[in-house]
């Protein structure tokens, strides 16, 4: 399907007419979406590398996972506004450009892992990840193997930094 | 005559081959200044969650010193990698950087955030730490950190505008920004 269509609409809107007015405003725009993706990455990170058993081993993994959510979902509201500011001032040259159609395929991927897979999997997560005094006691049936946990930490890791290296390849192409 | 110190230092590493092999490569600067930007998501990441915890606004359970001493070697991973790309970044093209007014901004910015660290750190080790499990620390702390983010949130701003050629001495500017820009050519025209 072509989907060019969509950037021509967004290159005419009335929003490419205030985001090409100023490139002060753009680059300032940029900083916010650099730094909401600063804030979504290192939270999720941070969570990744807990059940990898890399940082912080000595708090419960619930408390990470629980902690970093409400960061990553308002960082996720900022990176998506800014994201749309930028794209409709360089609507037609990203018409054409893989590395942003890898971006967003990676960023789509990214939000429905964390929103099913990422999460429901974290929950499960076995003792090693949850150290003894954790308050959620799952049965036993439900508990994950931890090479299960950490694949799908991996695979998050993997995602996440993908979507950010495309998009600054994106200035490259 | 700081400028023109900093222009000679900036032609002198202009002069290298591989500063133009690269400026001028395919792919390679395209990796650096990706390994600049990933590096960077795990030294400000991590610098942030620690942030966060100061402030008073996230991982409030857990005590300060687990969350400041526990995340310290990941950021400095994330910060020796993020230095080392960022010095081939500015070897590869060093004399517009030497000459960029965002750039300047950026290296003051930088060392007001080390001071900025340096403060809390000092603060932070000079008490008695009985406000470990308060979930909201003191407001010297507080204030603290949120100058942290400030100012890193300037640095990531000012090295944005650093691809933009808004005040680069070849455009025409007041005297005061060749100046503070350093475009030492464009000063002796004006005198």
């Amino acid at each position: 399907m072509d989907l060019v269509f969509i950037f021509e609409w967004l290159d005419t809107s009335t929003l490419a007419d205030i985001s090409k007015a100023s490139a002060g405003v753009f680059a300032m725009v940029q900083t916010v979406h650099i730094a909401s993706m600063v804030m979504l990455v290192g939270m999720i990170l941070l969570g990744d590398l807990r059940m990898l058993n890399v940082v912080l081993t000595d708090v419960p993994s619930e408390t990470i996972i629980k902690n970093t959510g409400k960061w990553i979902f308002l960082a996720l509201v900022f990176i998506i506004l800014s994201g749309i500011y930028e794209a409709s001032a360089i609507a037609m040259k990203l018409a054409h450009n893989s590395f942003f159609f890898a971006k967003m395929a990676g960023l789509s991927m990214g939000i429905i892992f964390i929103l099913t897979l990422r999460g429901a999997v974290y929950r499960r997560a076995p003792g090693l990840v949850y150290p003894a005094g954790s308050s959620e006691v799952l049965p036993q049936s439900e508990i994950l193997e931890p090479w299960v946990v950490k694949l799908v930490a991996v695979t998050s890791l993997c995602i996440w930094l993908s979507v950010a290296a495309a998009g600054r390849w994106i200035g490259f192409s | 005559m700081l400028n023109e110190l900093l222009l000679k230092f900036a032609t002198w590493l202009d002069s290298f081959q591989s500063s133009t092999d690269l400026h001028e490569s395919l792919y390679m600067y395209g990796w650096v200044e990706s390994t600049h930007v990933l590096t960077l998501i795990l030294f400000l990441g991590m610098l942030v969650v620690i942030d966060l915890r100061l402030l008073g606004v996230a991982f409030k359970e857990v005590p300060v010193s687990t969350i400041v001493e526990r995340l310290d070697k990941p950021m400095m991973i994330g910060f020796v990698v993020m230095v080392i790309s960022g010095a081939l970044l500015f070897f590869a093209i060093p004399i517009r950087s030497t000459q960029s007014i965002w750039f300047r901004i950026k290296v003051v910015l930088l060392i007001s955030a080390g001071i900025n660290a340096f403060l809390i750190r000092n603060m932070t080790r000079s008490s008695d730490m009985s406000w470990d499990n308060d979930p909201v620390p003191p407001t010297r702390i507080r204030v603290g950190a949120a100058l942290s983010l400030g100012l890193w949130l300037s640095v990531i701003g000012v090295g944005r505008s650093m691809a933009y050629d808004w005040w680069d001495c070849h455009k025409e500017l007041p005297y005061f920004m060749y100046w503070a820009a350093g475009c030492v050519n464009e000063m002796a025209a004006f005198e």
